[in-house]
């Protein structure tokens, strides 16, 4: 398993665009995903389960990823949030 | 093993709630067509471009049809294209939340997907209160 914490630092948040993003791309790997903020964690496979986080700009949410592809996964999900969701130049 | 969906409801709703999923999801990965229903239609005169429709997204597999209003023409519209032959399978509240979680589960066959949608729209409710 493992661990990342990332920042929003989009300026809409994880929204419903930005999380079908997240949520496309993290179906493209075998693992099991999650996402928690304020101490509610969520299915980050699930456009709903991501947005009832709503997760604003500055805030940060815990990424746990399990399984055989846990690495890329994390950094594909890393790599996204630092790009602002490909949302802002 | 890709179902097709037909949306089916009043008017205005389903090619509304289409393009907002479109632009959300940029693709859809399911075949997805709306069908909206005028308020006075006839449900038997609307049964040929219903089954029009029907057959557009069908791929094979059969067609999951998302109804907006339980018991409505629309709904009652689409209750007849079950029984023209094509398997389909119905869900009733379609919503944003219900079209969005159909399209992630893009990969279940007919008899699942319904419970898919209907979780969809049930999780998709939720008292705002924070």
């Amino acid at each position: 398993m493992l661990e990342r914490t990332l920042p929003v630092t989009n300026r809409l948040g994880l929204h419903a665009r930005a999380t079908a993003k997240l949520v496309q791309l993290l179906s493209g790997f075998r693992s099991s995903a999650t996402l928690s903020a304020r101490g509610r964690e969520v299915n980050a496979k699930s456009i709903m389960g991501v947005m009832l986080l709503a997760a604003g700009q500055g805030a940060e949410v815990i990424l746990r990823v399990d399984g055989e592809d846990e690495v890329a996964a994390a950094e594909a999900v890393a790599a996204l949030f630092a790009r602002k969701f490909d949302e802002e130049s | 093993m890709a179902v097709g969906i037909l949306l089916i409801t009043h008017e205005g709703i389903g090619s509304a709630l289409l393009t907002v999923a479109t632009r959300m999801l940029r693709q859809l990965p399911l075949a997805t067509e709306a069908l909206e229903v005028p308020f006075d239609g006839d449900p038997d005169a609307l049964l040929p471009a219903a089954s029009a429709a029907l057959r557009r997204v069908d791929g094979g597999h059969g067609v999951l049809v998302l109804t907006d209003l339980y018991g409505a023409t629309p709904s009652n519209l689409a209750a007849k294209l079950a029984r023209l032959g094509t398997p389909v399978r119905r869900v009733s509240a379609l919503s944003l939340p219900m079209l969005l979680r159909v399209m992630n589960y893009a990969d279940l066959d007919l008899d699942e997907l319904p419970r898919v949608a209907a979780a969809g729209a049930r999780n998709g409710a939720i008292l705002d209160d924070a």
